[in-house]
């Protein structure tokens, strides 16, 4: 049982944190498909630098995960650019751009990938290998029976993300920028005539959302996949999207959503095997989540409501 | 006449030439894909290869240009057909996510629509050992009446319970692939290549190793429909009333209800063509490209004709030219990366820099739309 919590929760969490970096952007009116992109751009640049440094100096890959992730939020940051520069100077069809990036990056992530194992380490591999993350259990808290469990065998990647979570949450909701960036999407011409600069704000959110993305990707590639490869692009991205949608593009609903698929996730696997079920079972399991998500937006999405001017391009001289 | 004047004459012309309505949906994309060759070819150089050459392999592995030499029973038309043969699932998917984008849909579910409709028409007509005669055509009619139904219960759930598309076709594309590879895995794996087992050559709509004169090659029977269909498409989107009714739906729902087109309707059919198209995409790729089922795995098509068919600027003819691009450059690669030295992972960059120049196309136009504007006003300042 407690398995299903501590595997569910080292889920949840990158996911949830790619889903806030989405909600930034939706709510400031862009629509965002690209997370993906972000999410495994982000991670090729932290994984490059932690290898790159590992090299240099000799460190330990396992201590570099700080600077690693570090590294891998300005990646997603970095990458984020094109999509909002095509979003709001290029004007671009924002579900166009997104695509165009998911594909972009799964490309260039993997051409570079090779051709650096290649040219600085003169080996024919397609990954960057970076290990699992040591975990930490809290002595006092986990003795507690079930809630336990949340303190067993963490992630320290989760603290961080709880913490940022917060933090934006904070901010979106709380302070003047939060507030502005939520007019944006409903009605960014009342923004404008406050005098506030609607282009500006959107770049800051879809900038926020690329380095939420990165930070997501970087957990992935120390937790679950223990490398950098193309096998990143899991459709963690869409899953994330999907989180959000289904969250009705608020921060906390879109935690339960994700806690739900970090859950059935962990817990499908762990019926097949204590089942004992021959491994194909398992892929039965699997879809649990997917199954779920749909049968409980039958019921929650009459009332789902997608920010107003979300997509929409903004035209200063159109009224 | 100074050489200034001489450049000024010059790019007044290009605008003049651009600023053609009726060629901005050919000239757009061109500058896109030129500009993304040239910057493809500054990457080549920085690897420190020839680009030309590169590029010409490209073509060469396709099947466009000839190459130096050619095995025994091969030709430039072997390439070529084989070409086409990858190109028929590419086209037919991207068909699917035009109409869907027509209606103001986002069909992120052909992969899963692909993989069941070739679920079903592999277990139903691929083992059955029924004539060709009789096994192709069904294969056809089961890859659309699979597919349209995947693709209606898409559009239904919109209708009927406001699910954004784009969230349930995510989900129906993993629940298909963790469902069907189950059953792949439990029922028909072929212990050897861990796929499923090769379908009848009946039921295949590639015929593979056809002797035509001295050569072998790969005749794909579903790429004249493809064409066909996408001709189809074409009319049926400029010409009836169903098209017009699904793109007033497209271009405005609230408009389109009030002027008392049935938008729940619309969406529904729209969904159930864009499924029936995925569907044809999905058996002529895993009984025609292929014979079998890779378990867990959802094909990349499915993806990737999403930006064919954004490129294509959702038009069933533009979609032709586009996806024939992306499918030479993807086919070309193979021999590119023997011959030039060149990772065929570039070729993925290539096609992903041309959709990144494509999307700016708005923006050109715009563009050109303001320079025309100001070679006019200095015309009328003078006169």
């Amino acid at each position: 049982m407690d398995t299903v919590i501590i595997d569910g929760l080292s889920f949840a969490l990158p996911l949830f944190i790619m889903a806030i970096g989405g909600i930034y952007s939706e709510k400031s009116g862009i629509t965002n498909l690209a997370l993906e992109g972000f999410q495994g751009f982000g991670a090729f640049i932290g994984a490059l630098s932690a290898i790159l440094i590992a090299n240099a100096f000799g460190t330990d890959i396992q201590d570099l995960f700080y600077v690693a992730l570090l590294f891998a939020m300005v990646g997603g940051m970095v990458f984020a650019i094109i999509h909002a520069v095509l979003c709001i100077k290029f004007k671009a069809n924002q579900v166009i751009s997104g695509v165009v990036i998911n594909i972009l990056a799964l490309a260039l992530t993997t051409f570079l990938t090779t051709q650096i194992n290649s040219l600085v380490f003169g080996t024919a591999s397609d990954k960057f290998q970076l290990g699992v993350m040591e975990r930490f259990t809290i002595s006092g808290l986990a003795d507690i029976p079930v809630i336990g469990a949340i303190f067993t065998n963490v992630y320290p990647f989760e603290v961080i993300i709880i913490v940022i979570a917060i933090f934006a949450w904070y901010l979106l909701y709380k302070t003047k920028f939060g507030m502005r960036l939520r007019a944006c999407g409903e009605n960014p011409h009342s923004v404008d005539a406050a005098g506030v600069d609607v282009a500006k704000i959107r770049y800051t959110a879809v900038l926020i959302s690329g380095l939420l993305s990165g930070l997501g990707g970087m957990c992935f590639a120390y937790s679950i996949s223990a490398n950098f490869s193309s096998s990143i692009y899991m459709g963690y991205g869409f899953l994330a999207i999907a989180a959000l949608i289904f969250g009705n593009w608020k921060i906390i609903p879109t935690l339960a959503a994700c806690l739900l698929f970090g859950f059935a996730k962990s817990g499908g696997a762990f019926i097949a095997q204590s089942m004992a079920l021959p491994s194909s079972y398992t892929d039965l399991f699997m879809i649990l989540p997917y199954v779920v998500t749909l049968l409980l937006l039958i019921f929650f999405s009459k009332s789902n409501r997608a920010p107003k001017a979300l997509g929409e391009i903004y035209d200063k001289g159109k009224r | 006449m100074s050489k200034d004047n001489k450049n000024i004459n010059l790019r007044n012309r290009l605008i003049r030439l651009m600023r053609k309505e009726k060629w901005q949906s050919i000239s757009i994309p061109l500058v896109a894909i030129i500009m993304s060759f040239i910057a493809a070819a500054i990457v080549i150089l920085l690897i420190g290869k020839n680009p030309l050459q590169a590029f010409c392999n490209l073509f060469q592995g396709a099947g466009i240009l000839p190459k130096p030499s050619y095995a025994g029973y091969k030709s430039m038309l072997t390439d070529f057909m084989s070409l086409l043969n990858a190109m028929t699932p590419l086209l037919f998917a991207s068909l699917a996510v035009a109409v869907a984008f027509r209606a103001g849909l986002f069909n992120i579910g052909v992969a899963g629509q692909m993989l069941v409709s070739g679920f079903f028409a592999t277990i139903i007509v691929g083992y059955s050992g029924l004539d060709a005669i009789i096994a192709k055509p069904l294969v056809l009619l089961i890859g659309i009446i699979a597919g349209g139904l995947m693709g209606g219960l898409v559009g239904w759930l919109k209708y009927k319970f406001n699910i954004n598309e784009v969230v349930s076709t995510i989900m129906l594309n993993y629940i298909a692939q963790y469902i069907i590879s189950f059953f792949i895995q439990m029922y028909y794996i072929n212990p050897v290549s861990r796929q499923s087992q090769y379908i009848s050559e009946a039921a295949r709509l590639t015929l593979v190793n056809v002797e035509v004169g001295d050569l072998k090659m790969d005749i794909p029977l579903g790429f004249v429909l493809a064409i066909i269909t996408a001709i189809l498409i074409k009319y049926v989107m400029d010409k009836t009333v169903v098209g017009f009714d699904i793109k007033a739906v497209g271009s405005n729902r609230n408009a389109a209800k009030y002027s008392g087109i049935n938008v729940g309707r619309n969406t529904v059919l729209a969904m159930v063509i864009s499924g029936s198209l995925a569907g044809l995409a999905g058996v002529t790729y895993y009984l025609g490209y292929y014979a079998s089922i890779q378990p867990k795995v959802l094909s990349d098509i499915g993806f990737d004709s999403i930006a064919v068919a954004l490129l294509g600027n959702s038009h069933p003819i533009g979609v032709i030219f586009s996806s024939s691009l992306i499918s030479i450059i993807d086919q070309g690669s193979t021999y590119m990366s023997s011959q030039a030295g060149i990772r065929q992972e570039i070729s993925s960059v290539i096609v992903g820099l041309i959709l990144l120049f494509s999307a700016c196309g708005v923006y050109m136009k715009y563009k050109i739309s303001c320079m025309s504007e100001k070679v006019e006003e200095r015309k009328e300042s003078k006169s």
